[in-house]
């Protein structure tokens, strides 16, 4: 009885810091871009704007509902939600924390579900949120939405290959799927690299780690490969015709995702809730440790997005398929060699 | 409740299924194919086959379905004349579809009636996890399972050869 | 026809990865860098002579105004923001306006009634600050626009001082 309870608690408050954290991010995509351009950013709404998320949702919450003429109604309204929800599911495996405590025997860990196929259920579910992005675009009825669905399909496929190339060099290395062990592997000292590193994938993996950090950008539908949304070409993209908390869910959708993907990168490549030189420690200070490589990941997708221009659509197919895929297929196949050797 | 999951799951799957082949609306097909698959990869879960379930969401749900939707949109087969979505069942090829569904029919109940009877078929219970389908796939079915590979790959080329040289063809014209 | 000659990449940069880094360490120092925005109501704009805000009409010392009501502004504006209603006065200028209204909602700014007045007596202050919940409220009269001299010296002098070498130039 308790350790459900115990399993309740886990599942309300990890989906309530996911949410808020996506609210964070918004403020603090705000603010980053605003220090990158000289400016300062939004600081009215509480102590150093913090609540300004808090004001948006209000704001958004009390917006014109909106469902363009011709539109499939219903399509339109399951997409957004289709978009949110399997970027909220995608976190259901991901380990933040080691042991919080043992109740009758039963150890409770911090994660909702320890399953034997963490890393494939992320990729499987996190998958799905690209429905909500072609679904919203088709069923707006708008020529900008349709191109932005199109091409984010086109985009997700070419580039998801590369990405569960990368984990799979990863899992080859580690012998599992299970995120929990993958961390474990990694915290283990006789694990080392070369006998002083952190014992992390991304000593072992360096070439996966990039290829997977950029496809992480790609498949999130972020800076440079935003072309989903791609302001200066299509408005709005696949959300042009969406308004009030439809929109704000396409939001949350994407910052959930984007703190999905930094937490795969940290716990495949980063050692997850590990903290270096410190084997099994304890539960808040690996807590500590895996939100800090978050944070930094985070921080890395809002300093690209204000950093660089967006790539040409040719130019993103082209390097998904002739540069990532390659590079991808060879890595695996050294990781291969080594592994059985 | 894991029974009361199963049957519900079974019905969407029927239902989704039923759907595809009977709506008007190329969308809303792709879209009950989705559902279906949905409700397969949770009877797998609700069976114990994890690996099974995650690899029919994300090849089938996550790769192939955006495909299907991909290739609908492309075409803008999303708005459809009226008339029913069972017009291609005429007369003739009927007697074609009831003999392929009846054949379907019973070698379905052949597997589910004989158990482990059919040349090579392995216990259920023997491929659980990832650990043993891998040892499976790749240790005592490596030659089918290679062969198949080979098999699809044949295939897709083939398909890509199809497609191009109508193409040149009505260049030509 | 113009042939452009493109640059030819290195090696290096074919590779991106190592520019991209470039890029991100140039944001990354903007990043700690002083940020060049205002934070207004806090820290309100630098205003100088010339600075050319509402316009508003002097008070002498003795606190009679300048103002003859004379209508070279009421023409002279653009936007027919000006209304005069003039009336007689003891004083030596005899007229004074009995009734001065400026419509801030037409108003441009534009100093052009600052430039017809022969009297020195409707000067552009420096007040920039134009806000109010109804359009009757941005309809300023006598008692609102009225502003000793002390307040507007500055601006008189400056516009002496332009007007003076305006003259000399012209003169030829």
């Amino acid at each position: 009885m308790t350790v459900l309870l115990a399993t309740i608690l886990k599942v309300v408050v990890i989906f309530g810091a996911l949410i808020s954290a996506a609210g964070i991010s918004t403020l603090a995509e705000r603010r980053v871009s605003a220090w990158i351009q000289h400016r300062i950013g939004p600081n009215r709404v509480g102590p150093f704007g913090v609540l300004q998320p808090l004001a948006d949702g209000i704001k958004f919450i009390f917006k014109e509902e909106f469902v363009p003429e011709g539109a499939n109604r219903w399509l339109f309204i399951l997409a957004p939600a289709l978009s949110a929800a399997a970027a909220l599911m995608s976190v259901a495996v991901i380990p933040f924390g080691g042991l919080i405590t043992e109740i009758d025997g039963t150890p409770i860990l911090m994660s909702i579900a320890d399953l034997d196929i963490g890393a494939l259920w992320v990729v499987a579910i996190g998958g799905l949120g690209i429905y909500g992005v072609i679904l919203g675009g088709w069923a707006s009825n708008s020529k900008y939405s349709l191109f932005g669905g199109l091409r984010a399909t086109a985009q997700m496929i070419s580039y998801e290959l590369s990405m569960i190339l990368c984990i799979l060099a990863v899992v080859a290395m580690s012998d599992t799927l299970n995120l929990r062990e993958i961390v474990n592997l990694q915290d283990s000292a006789d694990s080392r690299c070369f006998g002083f590193l952190p014992g992390w994938n991304i000593f072992y993996q360096p070439l996966a780690f990039v290829l997977f950090v950029i496809c992480t950008f790609a498949e999130t539908n972020r800076h440079p490969f935003d072309f989903a949304e791609c302001e200066s070409e299509l408005v709005g993209g696949f959300h042009t015709e969406y308004s009030s908390m439809k929109f704000a869910l396409f939001f949350i959708g994407e910052y959930c995702a984007m703190i999905v993907m930094s937490c795969m990168t940290v716990t495949l490549f980063l050692g997850g809730f590990s903290v270096p030189y410190w084997s099994e420690a304890p539960f808040l200070i690996g807590l500590a440790s895996f939100l800090l490589k978050v944070t930094f990941f985070m921080f890395l997708f809002l300093w690209v997005r204000w950093s660089l221009p967006r790539f040409r659509y040719d130019q993103l197919m082209n390097l998904g398929w002739k540069v990532f895929l390659p590079l991808a297929l060879v890595n695996i196949l050294l990781t291969g060699l080594a592994v059985s050797l | 409740m894991a029974n009361l999951l199963f049957y519900l799951m079974g019905l969407g799957a029927v239902i989704g299924s039923l759907l595809v082949v009977t709506s008007k609306n190329p969308i809303t097909s792709v879209l009950s194919l989705l559902g279906t698959f949905f409700c397969l990869a949770t009877i797998y879960l609700l069976a114990g086959f994890q690996f099974l379930a995650a690899a029919q969401i994300l090849v089938y749900g996550g790769a192939i379905m955006v495909l299907f939707l991909f290739v609908v949109m492309l075409l803008n087969l999303g708005h459809p004349e009226e008339g029913s979505g069972l017009e291609f069942m005429n007369k003739r090829r009927m007697p074609f579809a009831f003999a392929a569904s009846a054949m379907l029919i019973v070698l379905t109940f052949a597997g589910v009636l004989g158990q482990g009877s059919a040349p090579g078929a392995v216990e259920l219970a023997h491929m659980a996890t990832i650990g043993d389908l891998a040892g499976l796939m790749f240790g005592s079915f490596l030659l089918p399972f290679e062969a198949a590979s080979i098999l699809l790959m044949g295939a897709a080329v083939a398909v890509i050869v199809l497609a191009k040289r109508e193409r040149t063809q009505a260049v030509e014209r | 026809m113009v042939i452009i000659k493109r640059k030819q990449l290195t090696w290096m940069e074919k590779a991106y990865l190592p520019e991209v880094i470039r890029g991100l360490r140039i944001t990354l120092g903007k990043m700690f860098q002083k940020p060049s925005t205002r934070q207004y109501p806090e820290d309100p704009l630098i205003t100088t002579e010339v600075t050319r805000g509402q316009p508003r009409l002097v008070v002498n010392e003795d606190s009679t105004i300048r103002c003859v009501s004379c209508g070279l502004c009421e023409i002279a504006c653009p936007a027919y923001a000006i209304t005069i209603d003039g009336q007689e006065t003891d004083r030596m200028i005899e007229r004074e306006p009995e009734k001065f209204e400026i419509d801030f909602l037409r108003c441009i700014l534009c100093g052009f009634c600052e430039e017809a007045c022969p009297k020195e007596a409707i000067m552009m202050s420096d007040e920039l600050e134009l806000a109010d919940t109804s359009r009757q409220g941005l309809i300023y009269g006598l008692d609102k626009l009225k502003r000793p001299v002390s307040a507007l010296k500055k601006r008189i002098a400056y516009i002496n001082k332009i007007n003076d070498r305006w003259r000399t130039s012209s003169s030829t």
